[in-house]
């Protein structure tokens, strides 16, 4: 069945089209054209699709579209403030956390919800909450030490 | 539609957000067949992208006020909503303190997934290696299920019948499960062994109380992935009850195991490295809490 919902992504609002069964990620991706939430695996494993929704990490190829009907959501453009990248998206470059880029976006922003809800964490905490993303690259120590270096910013 | 490879499409059906507890259960009196329920929907999509299931509607009970929040009563237990996410169980005090193997467990699931993913539905999906369901058996949980008939009780030992196959009529949800408060002394645990994926080859939870007392000793031992569904082995408490040392009750307790379990071989592991790890695993979660002071 089709049905409207509104979104807001980045904080725009959006009125789209969807399916029942569409999921959130084809319809960021297609539909809204977000390209930085990235589809793998559809599946929920290598994370490369995560994004905010109300504020909460989620995996968009698990979501379906008509579920997230008035819902606030995050990708990594988010990030960017009156033009500015922040401080974690500083990081990653300053750090050479990322190779060929494909899990960069989602990376960034499941680092800054990690450091917005806890600002404290320590590098072993750390390496555990990563585990939901994967880098094919094989550049979790640089993404580590670009979070460890970001940290400061984050602490109120 | 959709735009993956055709097998990363959902199958059609019609999406449904009933906004009570009474809707949702009136919508599953009538079309409780032909509607699948969702929480988080991490089983759910998978399972209709994967064609394992397939379903006319879909039933998102996601916010429904009586199925979530968690709710702690000393020296009486804990409730938690269907609903609750996996999240908010692992950053929950009250679990990490008094009910440390499902704790240990919670932690070493998809730290993201879990912001999706419910206690309700990782007991409902009822797959062997669930990791919530050895530590719930261990600490003896009850599940309250409801339907517009009323309302029933069942332990979970009993709720999980077969892989996959749970004691759930089409019209009743899981609005509950209930875990008494941990016996007085006791120390619990869990440990998993992984493969290629985050799925466990072998799970096992155990409790222990009062370990250097053999009249009030309990232990408890529930495995998952070691059998067609978790398993609770209730005869290694009555072994623990006598008086004898503890490493002739440890290989006691261990064959019991080994007779107990049924574990299969997959792409995962083979059925003999399981009972390989089933008995060393085993013998050392024991002695670790037996000898725990
Ligand atoms: S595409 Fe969603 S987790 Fe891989
Ligand atoms: S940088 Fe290539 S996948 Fe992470």
């Amino acid at each position: 069945m089709a049905r409207n919902i509104t979104l807001i992504v980045n904080g725009v609002k959006r009125e789209v089209e969807i399916e029942d069964n569409e999921l959130l990620l084809d319809v960021l991706r297609e539909k809204l054209k977000v390209k930085s939430v990235k589809a793998a695996c559809w599946r929920g494993e290598c994370g490369a699709c995560t994004i905010l929704l109300n504020g909460e990490p989620v995996k968009s190829c698990i979501v379906l579209a008509a579920e997230a009907d008035g819902s606030e959501i995050t990708t990594v453009e988010g990030l960017i403030k009156d033009g500015e990248l922040s401080p974690i998206q500083r990081a990653f470059i300053e750090n050479g956390a990322l190779q060929c880029g494909f899990c960069t976006p989602a990376f960034t922003l499941f680092c800054h919800y990690i450091l917005s809800t806890r600002p404290d964490i320590t590098e072993e905490e750390l390496r555990e909450e990563l585990s939901g993303i994967i880098c094919r690259c094989g550049t979790y120590k640089q993404i580590i030490r670009a979070v460890m270096q970001a940290k400061k910013h984050y602490k109120k | 539609m959709s735009f993956g490879a055709p097998y990363l499409t959902l199958p059609s059906f019609k999406y449904v957000k009933p906004k009570t507890l009474r809707e949702v259960l009136e919508f599953l009196a009538e079309h409780g067949e032909d509607a699948k329920i969702m929480a988080g929907g991490v089983a759910v999509i998978d399972f209709l992208k994967e064609r394992l299931t397939e379903a006319d509607y879909i039933v998102d009970i996601k916010g429904i006020e009586e199925l979530g929040g968690i709710k702690y009563e000393e020296n009486k237990g804990l409730t938690m909503g269907s609903t609750i996410t996996l999240y908010s169980l692992r950053e929950s005090r009250i679990i990490r303190e008094k009910y440390s193997a499902l704790h240990e467990a919670l932690k070493t699931l998809d730290p993201i997934l879990i912001h999706r993913a419910t206690i309700g539905g990782n007991i409902c999906e009822a797959f062997p290696w669930m990791d919530t369901v050895p530590p719930l058996l261990v600490f003896d949980a009850e599940l309250n299920i409801i339907s517009l008939k009323g309302k029933r009780k069942v332990k979970l030992k009993d709720f999980i019948k077969g892989t996959a196959e749970i004691d759930l009529n089409p019209d009743e949800i899981l609005e509950s499960i209930f875990v008494p408060e941990p016996p007085v002394n006791s120390k619990s645990k869990y440990v998993k062994v992984l493969a290629k994926s985050e799925f466990g080859v072998v799970n096992i939870a155990c409790l222990v109380s009062n370990p250097v007392d053999p009249s009030k000793r309990i232990v408890k031992l529930a495995y998952g992935a070691a059998s067609p569904t978790p398993t609770l082995v209730p005869q290694v408490e009555e072994i623990f009850r006598r008086e004898a040392p503890l490493n002739k009750l440890i290989e006691e307790a261990t064959s019991v195991v080994l007779e107990t379990v049924s574990p299969m071989t997959d792409i995962h592991a083979s059925e003999e490295y399981r009972r390989y790890l089933i008995d060393v695993l085993t013998r050392k979660i024991l002695f670790e809490l037996l000898t725990a002071d």
